[in-house]
């Protein structure tokens, strides 16, 4: 292995480290705040990307991306609120809203998948990424397209991570996720407090799927995958505290752009599951977890 | 005009269903008074003030806080609709977020509160539902005043707290709510004597400042500082309606409870 197909792999984790922070971290915030697993996660990446391209792109309205971007993520923020109104909301009283909402959430992915299918069709389409040209540093070559979805995910992390952290809508929502009963006696809303979490989740993949509609290509089954290793994040990473995911979003990342040079990309995703397994069998609440939460 | 009472309860139905916990339970709580509720372990207490509160649902009944009726009038609906168990169809009858910013603050049986939040974030929560009676940082000052130590662990995160400064930091939660009446349900369980007093001393200033309270405890004389009137719970009725002028010994009690009626 030479330093530049070296310098490429540790890059090209990095950015899927980061775009995997992004989705992983929107997931972990419903998981954490309603206990519940959002499968239509990946459906609202596509739909957030689509929603970019068609405010964006010169074929459709031509906003440029900056405007789609924003369009995307503000509609996507009610969108998910509709989506825990219409699937989650009616059955938060039932015992068993963990499965219920397996089988609501796989629906809404499965119903929002084909409105994609038709409103925009099958084929491939790709964003106009934002900048152009290459970035040098340190011997290093990156794209200025991919350098700046890194800073994008970092920034918004960062962002959320304080907006739990400080202001009160955030720290109602860890309050909420943490004592629901508690927190309704102190007057918090926590059906809205729900609502907005789902509304900040479906943002979060809405940038995330701007980002990959820029970066790679999308489709109206773009979601899929990358909801599946954002699962193997959450889980690798544990959900104790907020920067779980994150730090295990890069390694898995990193894991996986070796894997997919030493094994091949068919083989890779076998790879990340195994080693999965043998982190829950060593330690169950996940790598940076403290202590376990069951859904 | 005749002000309405404080907190009027009129023939209360509650459980968990199918399990019915307490029938017809009337209690009604002047301006500027208090109650005591005594009686044995799990005969509905409990589950009577989380009705109060709205975290469960009556069965039947009316609750009115100053004069206005927090529960949805009506009777419910029946038991085919409540089993299609869907939101969108069985509504709520009581919704604990509204109780609470009505003023009606409830600080709940060990409370467990938010354990990977530090002392300082939860009270900086809690002013939600005083929907601006009172000054945050005014209420803030008159907390630290009471409970020192809550100042003392401000930065430590609630589940790193002993019992007792647990139960302080809910009681301070409930205060910095601007409570119009303050239900306590057993706050010095499972304490150590020492600790009691302190948390007994500090109930009777926050009852001497003018907060009217419902007060759940297993100490007769902890309670008759408190309160005006005492209702003995028994079998998830109220049994007896003590005046504070006649108040029972503890040993009466005992006898009243145990000896005579249930022999």
């Amino acid at each position: 292995m030479t330093f530049d197909t070296l310098t490429l792999i540790l890059l090209g984790g990095v950015v899927l480290g980061a775009l995997y922070a992004l989705m992983a971290t929107g997931l972990a915030l419903v998981w954490t705040t309603l206990g519940i697993f959002n499968f239509a996660h990946g459906t609202f990446i596509a739909l957030g990307a689509y929603i970019a391209w068609q405010v964006a792109s010169p074929e459709a309205l031509g906003g440029g991306l900056l405007v789609g971007a924003l369009v995307s993520v503000v509609g996507m923020f009610f969108i998910g609120m509709a989506v825990y109104y219409l699937l989650i909301k009616p059955f938060e009283r039932s015992a068993d809203i963990v499965v219920k909402s397996v089988i609501t959430t796989l629906a809404g992915a499965t119903i929002l998948e084909n409105l994609i299918s038709i409103a925009w069709g099958p084929r491939n389409k790709q964003l106009s990424a934002v900048l152009t040209g290459d970035l040098q540093f340190f011997g290093l070559v990156m794209s200025r397209n991919e350098a700046a979805a890194v800073i994008v995910s970092l920034v918004i992390l960062a962002a959320l991570g304080i907006f739990l952290q400080r202001a009160p809508l955030g720290r109602a929502m860890r309050a909420v996720a943490q004592n629901r009963e508690a927190a309704q006696l102190m007057g918090i809303d926590v059906v809205r407090l729900y609502a907005v979490a789902f509304g900040l989740s479906a943002a979060l993949a809405a940038i995330a799927g701007v980002l990959i509609g820029s970066i790679r290509f999308m489709n109206p089954l773009m979601g899929s995958d990358p909801l599946m290793k954002a699962l193997i994040v959450v889980i690798f990473g544990g959900i104790a505290r907020f920067t779980g995911p994150i730090y295990a979003a890069f390694i898995v990342g990193l894991l996986e752009a070796f894997m997919t040079y030493a094994v091949g990309l068919y083989w890779s995703p076998t790879v990340l599951f195994a080693i999965m397994i043998v982190v829950l069998v060593v330690k169950p609440e996940g790598l940076f977890g403290k202590h376990r939460k069951s859904v | 005009m005749t002000q309405p009472l404080l907190l009027d309860v009129r023939g209360l139905d509650g459980g968990y269903e199918p399990l019915q916990i307490f029938r017809k339970i009337d209690l009604q709580l002047a301006h500027g008074g208090s109650v005591g509720l005594f009686g044995p372990n799990g005969h509905g207490k409990t589950t009577f003030l989380r009705t109060l509160s709205g975290i469960i649902d009556p069965w039947d009944g009316d609750i009115f806080f100053e004069g206005v009726q927090l529960n949805r009038p009506g009777p419910r609906g029946s038991r085919r609709w409540r089993n299609f168990n869907y939101d969108a169809v069985t509504r709520r009858r009581m919704d604990p977020k509204s109780v609470a910013r009505a003023g009606l603050i409830h600080v709940p049986q060990g409370n467990l509160l938010f354990p990977d939040m530090t002392v300082a974030e939860t009270l900086s929560i809690a002013p939600y539902a005083s929907s601006g009676r009172a000054s945050a940082s005014e209420t803030l000052d008159y907390v630290f005043k009471l409970f020192p130590r809550v100042q003392e662990r401000l930065g430590s995160k609630i589940r790193f707290l002993s019992g007792g400064e647990r139960q302080m930091v809910a009681i301070s939660v409930g205060l910095m709510a601007a409570p119009k009446l303050l239900i306590l349900d057993e706050p010095t369980l499972g304490l150590s004597p020492k600790l009691r007093g302190e948390l007994a001393a500090a109930i009777l200033t926050i009852r001497q400042s003018g907060v009217p309270l419902i007060v759940v405890d297993q100490d007769i004389a902890f309670l008759e500082s408190l309160i005006d009137t005492l209702y003995l719970f028994d079998h998830g009725r109220i049994s007896r309606r003590i005046e504070k002028a006649d108040m029972p010994t503890h040993e009466e009690i005992m006898k009243l409870m145990f000896g005579e009626e249930h022999r």
